[in-house]
């Protein structure tokens, strides 16, 4: 048993370091500018640090949200590429780069160019009132002009607007870009593009962001993050308030719909499915079979939509509220959680019967299964033969050596709870995590989803431990040792 | 004395014996026929025209209008096939499609949630009947319910299978890896294994990371190209990896690196399953959907490289049945090949619980695909689905026809599928036989 559960543990780890590699990837990839997200955020609550300029913000937002570091503890490059590349900020301003530098396979010229023609950029910037706008436009799309045909193009044509203007200053650094750029083209060396190198980063985007910026382990030093591993998964786009604030606010009634529906599931099937496994083809069994098959293929968002026209609807039947989970105006000023209850029952009925009917009739059919293999076990003849009345042996003997399926179901609740029946949620409007998961979707509010999907990864991972020591309690038959 | 028949035979013959199984099929047959025949089925264009002596199939060929030149005056007329004009009318011999709207297209007479049974009206305020009616119905901008449903069951169709596919490869080559190899099967020396291992590394940077922008614009260009400079990525990977656990036999001048040690193919194996079978399914796909443009590729592919897990899990179990079999036994001393045996004598046996698994998996498949296009999440918005049908519905409830139509059409294909694995594994569970 112990061995089995240090197993079990130590495969624990690597699934941990999978689930948050991929909600790394998602966080990664998610389309977008972080840093221009906080800053319009920002701009639009009037609040927080308007007297900094701007760049001087987006500063601040990338050391914050780590951005300026290389993206994991290794990285592979061709040994064409600068190792600077990850501190270029753009992505548009780095695809340039690496491909000027493969072209050549040069990267210290390279980057020598790149930075001669922004500094020739922000000189423009600077002056912009004596400047024509078509001259700030070249200079702008020469910062992101990535083959040497365009470059050249752009600089013949910068070359002339600037002849007319008479702008010493500004022609002194267009001279250098030109002889950076000619220095540029002079050396090819384009076999480096096909020596790998291989590079580690002791800082990292995902180092940052799972232990936080502050000691791994202790966390103590933390300035930005004090990362995932202690529950600090950022801010949320839409709001500003730390993620996992939002989750704690969110996950109460998706912890209570799911907690709930289980309850109802393991009442009403257990006797079903012990009942139905008890008497094979009989009447009883015959026709649950066939209405618990039918409950199962039936879709929790068709039989939800049908509810709601029938029970919900103005014109058919108008028994219970459409949306919602309690008064629109909230419960009454001092009311006791039981009065809350009874304003809030009829909002949860129809939502409950949605959540519980495809998990009792899951339930029930691998009950009834379970029951029918024991009924055929020899011990069950034995109980029979010495006089135990039929029920006894169906629910003290049958049904005691059926649990598994229990144990199997009671594993789903609590990623079910963070994640939320998405789909139950969004029809009947729940505030819970479901409804929460949709809604930051619909307005990229990628922090979130990361952490969502994160927690629940771990929570399905938690549940299935749990779920395998309980069938070791519940069963001692099962040797885990050699499976 | 009966004939003896093939285990699958018989098998077979089992499962077509179960009444449910034959009206699964039936329907499931009738839903495939549609799927493929959509564009033909419902569709604003006729299916032939024919007109001064020039033939058109619009709706197989999808062309919107053509240019037509009178072989006697010489006057040139364009012919638009969605809205053809009075004259040509007239003029032409038409055979119109059996569903003549399209999905998505609004037809204004019958705008605004017209259903079955009212009155429906053609151009000029006439009232229309018989096969001219929207037979389901229409929604809220007047567009067919009846052609949303027949080009549905196409994207329902292509997911559940294509995601499938994709989900029985993976799961059917690990699963009978895993199984048929175990863990004291696969032997290789030390050498070559640390060196294929190695070999991992340039061959993801010459694969893949040198061709990074080769990759990209292919992304954008067209899945043709896409699927072709992938192909050629995949083959210097492939070949990378070779070379490098050729080059192993080099090291082999060190003694140690010749001694040879088994592959752990099946610690290896299950350790992935279990720890992708942790992975929350449904919050993934939409975490991917989420930052990825809706595509129904995108959900074919996520939904396929997510579900293989079920489908190798039972192909190892039943692998590990059919390799101490005797006829694995006797191709083995005739000195065949081991991948050999695996994939052509031992795999064909062990194939029938990833057949229940998939068929289970196909109803998953199509269930999760109208759940997030219920949602309005990884299907593109103006892809007619049953989940869209149905979503549309619930924002006006007295338009029953579109809350009851589509979702029956998931019910039943969703159900064929479920019940079709029930038949299949009732007919394949050996346990039943005696």
């Amino acid at each position: 048993m112990i061995r089995y559960l240090t197993r079990r543990l130590l495969l624990f780890i690597p699934t941990l370091v999978v689930i948050s590699l991929l909600a790394f990837i998602i966080s990664v990839n998610a389309p977008g500018d972080p840093v221009e997200r906080m800053i319009s955020l920002s701009a639009s609550e009037g609040q927080g640090q308007q007297n900094q300029n701007e760049s001087g913000q987006r500063a601040y937002w990338r050391t914050k949200l780590g951005l300026d570091l290389p993206v994991f503890y290794f990285s592979l490059r061709p040994l064409s590429e600068p190792k600077a590349l990850s501190k270029i900020y753009d992505a548009a301003e780095k695809t340039s780069v690496q491909k000027l530098s493969r072209e050549t396979g040069n990267p210290n010229t390279a980057i020598a160019f790149h930075n001669a023609r922004l500094e020739f950029l922000s000189a423009i910037s600077s002056q912009n009132d004596s400047i024509s706008n078509l001259l700030f436009a070249d200079a702008h799309s020469l910062k992101y002009a990535a083959t040497t045909e365009e470059i050249s193009n752009r600089l013949k044509r910068l070359h002339t607007e600037l002849d007319r203007s008479e702008n010493y200053r500004l022609t002194e650094l267009l001279k250098t870009t030109e002889v950076k750029f000619l220095e540029y083209k002079s050396e090819t060396s384009s076999f480096r593009n096909f020596i790998p190198v291989v590079s580690f980063n002791k800082s990292n985007q995902y180092h940052r962001w799972f232990f936080g910026d502050g000691n791994w382990i202790t966390g103590k030093g933390a300035v930005h993050s004090r990362g995932i591993i202690r529950g600090d998964f950022g801010i949320s786009y839409l709001n500003r308030q730390p993620v996992s604030m939002v989750i704690g606010e969110k996950v109460g009634w998706s912890l209570f719909f799911s907690l709930a529906s289980v309850l109802i599931a393991y009442i009403i099937s257990i006797p079903i499915g012990v009942w139905a496994g008890a008497r094979k083809d009989s009447k009883f069994d015959n026709i649950s079979s066939i209405s618990l098959f039918i409950l199962y293929s039936l879709p929790s968002f068709w039989l939800a939509t049908l509810l709601l026209m029938t029970f919900a609807n103005p014109d058919i039947m108008h028994w219970f509220p459409a949306s919602g989970i309690k008064p629109v105006f909230g419960y009454p000023d001092g009311a006791s959680i039981w009065q809350k209850f009874s304003l809030s029952l009829p909002y949860m009925i129809l939502p409950l019967i949605c959540y519980t009917y495809s998990s009792f009739a899951i339930l029930s059919r691998t009950l009834r299964v379970a029951v029918l293999e024991n009924m055929s076990q020899d011990y069950i003849r034995t109980a029979m033969a010495k006089g135990l009345p039929f029920h006894l042996v169906v629910f003290r003997h049958a049904f005691s050596n059926s649990l598994l399926p229990l144990i199997t179901v009671f594993a789903n609740v609590f990623p079910l709870a963070i994640g939320g029946s998405v789909i139950l949620e969004t029809i009947f409007t729940i505030p819970g995590m479901g409804f929460e998961t949709v809604h930051s979707i619909q307005n990229q509010n990628y922090p979130m989803i990361v952490a969502i999907f994160t927690i629940t990864g771990m929570l399905t991972m938690t549940g299935y431990l749990v779920s395998d020591i309980l069938y070791a309690i519940a069963d001692p038959r099962i040797t885990f040792d050699k499976r | 004395m009966t004939k003896q028949q093939s285990p699958f035979r018989e098998s077979l013959s089992r499962l077509l014996k179960r009444r449910t199984v034959v009206v699964a099929l039936v329907w499931l047959t009738i839903m495939l026929a549609i799927a493929l025949l959509a564009p033909i089925l419902a569709n604003d264009k006729p299916f032939y025209i024919s007109i001064q002596g020039h033939n058109f199939f619009p709706s197989l060929s999808g062309e919107e209008e053509a240019l037509i030149t009178d072989p006697k005056t010489g006057i040139e007329t364009r012919i638009n096939f969605s809205d053809l004009s009075e004259s040509i009318r007239k003029e032409a011999t038409i055979l119109n499609s059996p569903i003549h709207f399209s999905p998505h297209k609004s037809d204004l007479n019958n705008a605004d949630y017209v259903g079955p049974f009212d009155q429906q009206y053609g151009d000029g305020g006439k009232e229309i009947s018989g096969l001219e009616k929207h037979l389901l119905g229409t929604g809220r901008r007047g567009e067919d319910i009846m052609a949303g449903m027949i080009h549905g069951s196409r994207v329902s169709m292509t997911v559940g299978i294509l995601s499938m596919t994709i989900a029985g490869i993976i799961g059917l080559a690990l699963g009978a890896m895993a199984g048929y190899f175990g863990d004291n099967k696969l032997k290789l020396s030390k050498g070559r294994m640390i060196m294929t291992t190695l070999g991992i590394l340039p061959a993801w940077f010459y694969g893949f990371q040198l061709r990074t922008f080769e990759l990209e614009a292919a992304v954008k260009s067209s899945p043709v190209n896409l699927i072709f400079q992938l192909i050629i990525s995949l083959v210097l990977f492939l070949g990378i990896m070779f070379l490098f656990n050729r080059l192993g036999k080099l090291l082999h001048i060190i003694k140690w690196f010749k001694k040879e040690s088994f592959v752990m193919m099946d610690t290896i194996i299950s350790r992935f399953i279990e720890i992708l079978i942790s992975l929350p399914k449904l919050i993934l796909i939409i975490s991917v959907a989420a930052i990825s443009k809706p595509s129904l590729v995108n959900l074919i592919l996520i939904i396929g490289f997510t579900s293989w897990t079920e489908i190798a899990r039972f192909t190892r179990a039943e692998m590990l049945r059919v390799r101490s079999l005797d006829y694995i036994q006797s191709a083995r001393s005739l000195g065949y090949p081991e991948i050999r045996i695996l994939f052509l004598h031992a795999l064909p046996n062990a194939i029938a619980p990833a057949l229940i698994t998939i068929s289970f998996g196909i109803a998953g498949a199509i269930l999760m695909e109208s759940a997030l296009s219920f949602l309005g999440i990884g299907v593109p918005p103006d892809i007619a689905t049953w989940g869209s049908l149905l979503s549309a519905g619930k924002e006006n409830f007295s338009a029953w026809w579109l809350v009851v139509f589509p979702g029956i059409a998931i019910f039943l294909t969703v159900t064929s599928f479920n019940l079709l694995g029930e038949g299949l594994r009732d007919a394949f569970d050996p346990k039943l036989k005696s």
